[in-house]
């Protein structure tokens, strides 16, 4: 394997020593939707002869691999990708192109994209600096079997006096999480590990009890009912209707016992659908559907939306074959090509694209999970935000802090953040 | 005077011999100074600067200010606190069962290299694999701890998601992983010891217990310190495991320093701050180990 690796690497140098055609270097992570733009590459080589060089590493190395890149006057990267947790530091640090002349040049519409992706990661305060690239919103999974099953709505009619069905609000899944709580069975299955999977599920219960984190001036508005409730909810799903343990839970953790079979739901990124079909990671092929997560109305949702964009650094060696690139990798034909293989799509045409709709069931949810989805806060310090959230809300789960302490801790870290950043006056 | 004649010339032999020591042992320590001094240096540096990742620059020097922001953030504080008390359970722990466990092997004769090959397994193992391999066995549902547990009776035990529990789960698997250092090193010693005090004690009628004390332990004292020590910097420098299993959670109750650093660092983007607050780190641990160096002398 090793030798392999190494025989690989020496021929990658090699032919890129040789090579006179233009090289571009992107910096990807290892996950589903990079793979599918792997496959995909040849096809650019051959239609534009620029080769492209893909260097895939684990989420927790981008940022420190990036980030020298970003400050040298000429780095090594063509093209980046960008998660939305960095938007706001990347813009401020002044390290991304704007797009914006290329895109009129090139007659791009980027009104193709779900409006809730562009706010996310493509324009940021009018100038747009990417284009969304994948998306990673959360859903609802839940057991459709369980719902179906005619002893169950029986017995749910019988104790809360509603029909058991696809849930239209919160309060409806919340007592059905309650009610899927027996036998060996539980309800839900969280994932309450520091910082980012706390952080990230607890935004939904925010936004499905009509909360949001901050108001028009960026003054943090989380120590209210809603706020309180969302909390309040999420300590009792861990503590009463959770798993052992999920207090700890990262999201394969949590994917695990739902995979299992051993829980009714699970809030968590939309990529995870196709791998409940799979049968070598889940017993429950076929008995899993997604949904946007249920909002204090039906009108209403409660998902938060995520995504990747991809850029051109201003240290890019070379923005213009960086820019083909993006041109070709976002264009219709290869976006569709793209969601074929189980890529997570930003277009809207490409969820409306007749083929999709007959491959995956679930794609007008998924549509309309991204319609409805809200946004985490993006500014310079997002991932400072998502700190404070994941040890505040974790301190409140574990019982050392009240649901408003920890709330108002929050709000008033997330000012100063906000204030350092010039959001908030 | 020949005899004077005779010192200048060892003098001047002396000095063409120290020369040529010093331009023997140039190169080693131009590398040292490179990739241990200068880091350490460019860190003090950095610590006296508002120096973050977004502003990547030595424009503002701030004096003192990143060291009373450090000091008077409380959860530096308490995770000081909390690697103090982590510190001080590992080493322990790790020392009582590593002394038991080599006084057992020094007396073993048969299969000795099977036993240490055995027991340098973990060693060998990179924290980060220990941590995920631990995480999967610790699953409270899923992991094949519980199940074991289950079998005889036990319910199932919160192991990464409970406050009071997690840190005695992260301090296990770091004995388990690091046990087998203080066992090896402490054979080293144990082997190195002459036969020929035990012999007279034996002789004068001393039982095991009284050669233990009496013996084994004061002629053991230096590598038992030294020992002691270089565990004690390894733990304070804990953040792999803490990175996997807790990421510092449930709450507060695994955020050891090491990893609180990483994330001023990395994820405040603030270098300045982390950067003082390892400069607090390296004095704590500078003045333990002269304490400890200091004591080694004394007692010899």
């Amino acid at each position: 394997m090793f030798k392999k690796l190494l025989l690989g690497s020496v021929l990658a140098l090699g032919f890129a020593g040789n090579a006179s055609a233009e090289t571009i270097n992107i910096l990807m992570e290892g996950v589903p939707d990079t793979e599918f733009v792997k496959q995909l590459v040849p096809e650019f080589t051959k239609e534009t002869g620029i080769e492209v060089n893909l260097e895939v590493v684990n989420y927790a190395e981008m940022h420190t691999k990036l980030v020298p890149q970003l400050v040298a006057p000429k780095g090594s990267y063509s093209a980046i990708v960008v998660d939305f947790y960095w938007v706001g530091e990347f813009v401020k640090a002044g390290w991304m192109q704007p797009l914006d002349d290329r895109i009129k040049a090139d007659n791009i519409d980027t009104s193709v994209y779900i409006p809730a992706l562009m706010d996310l990661v493509g324009q940021v305060d009018g100038t747009t600096y990417m284009l969304p690239f994948y998306n990673y919103a959360m859903g609802l999974t839940y057991r459709t079997d369980l719902l179906a099953d005619p002893q169950n709505q029986a017995d749910f009619k019988a104790k809360y006096g509603m029909d058991l069905k696809v849930p239209a609000t919160w309060d409806e899944y919340l007592k059905q999480v309650e009610f899927f709580t027996r036998d060996g069975m539980h309800g839900v299955v969280n994932q309450g590990l520091r910082p980012d999977p706390i952080a990230m599920e607890w935004s939904n219960y925010l936004f499905a009890n009509g909360g949001e984190y901050h108001d028009a001036n960026w003054n943090p508005t989380l120590n209210n009912e809603a706020g309180v409730k969302a909390v309040e909810q999420y300590k009792t799903m861990i503590d009463k209707y959770g798993p052992v343990g999920s207090a700890s839970f990262s999201f394969d953790e949590a994917f695990n016992v739902m995979a299992q079979g051993k829980a009714y739901s699970y809030i968590t990124y939309n990529f995870f659908r196709t791998a409940y079909d799979d049968p070598s990671k889940s017993a429950v092929v076929g008995k899993v559907e997604i949904m946007p997560v249920p909002g204090p109305t039906p009108e209403q949702g409660g998902s938060l939306n995520g995504a990747w964009g991809w850029a051109i650094p201003k240290s890019s060696p070379n923005p213009d074959a960086a820019w083909t690139f993006l041109k070709w990798v976002e264009s219709k034909e290869i976006a569709k090509k793209r969601a074929l293989a189980g890529g997570s799509p930003t277009r809207t045409d490409v969820f409306d694209d007749p083929d999709l709709n007959a491959k995956y069931a679930y794609y007008p949810a998924l549509k309309q999970m991204l319609l409805t989805s809200h946004n985490f806060p993006v500014f310079t310090y997002t991932p400072q935000l998502v700190e404070v959230l994941g040890r505040e809300l974790s301190l409140a789960v574990a019982g050392e802090k009240t649901a408003s302490d920890a709330l108002a801790a929050i709000e008033a870290e997330m000012a100063e953040l906000a204030r350092k950043d010039g959001k908030l006056k | 005077m020949i005899g004077i004649g005779g010192i200048g010339n060892a003098n001047a032999a002396d000095r063409r011999d120290a020369r040529f020591g010093y331009a023997l042992s140039a190169p080693a320590l131009t590398m040292l100074f490179l990739v241990i001094l200068f880091p350490v240096v460019s860190a003090l540096y950095t610590s006296l600067h508002e120096y973050t990742l977004i502003a990547p620059n030595y424009d503002t020097f701030s004096g003192f200010e990143n060291f009373m922001l450090a000091l008077g953030d409380q959860e530096f504080r308490h995770s000081a606190w909390l690697t103090a008390k982590f510190v001080v359970g590992v080493v322990l722990l790790e020392f009582v069962i590593g002394f038991a466990v080599a006084l057992m092997l020094n007396k073993v004769e048969r299969f000795k290299p099977v036993y240490y090959a055995i027991l340098l397994c973990p060693l060998l193992m990179n924290p980060v694999i220990v941590g995920l391999i631990w995480r999967m066995f610790l699953h409270p549902n899923l992991g094949i701890v519980n199940y074991l547990l289950s079998t005889v009776g036990f319910g199932p035990v919160n192991w990464l998601g409970d406050t009071k529990i997690a840190i005695w789960t992260i301090i296990l698997v770091d004995i388990w992983h690091q046990v087998s250092f203080m066992i090896v090193l402490l054979l080293a010693g144990l082997a190195s010891l002459p036969k020929e005090p035990y012999e007279a004690a034996r002789v004068d009628g001393a039982n095991s217990f009284q050669c233990f004390i009496h013996i084994t332990l004061p002629m053991m004292r230096t590598v038992i310190v030294v020992t002691l020590l270089i565990r004690l910097i390894f733990a304070v420098k804990t953040y792999d495991l803490i990175y996997i299993m807790t990421r510092g959670g449930p709450g507060i109750s695994t955020d050891l320093l090491s990893y609180f650093i990483y994330r001023t660092a990395f994820v405040s983007l603030n270098i300045g701050e982390a950067s003082a607050m390892s400069i607090i780190l390296l004095a704590a641990i500078l003045a333990l180990t002269v304490y400890l160096y200091r004591y080694m002398r004394a007692i010899r």
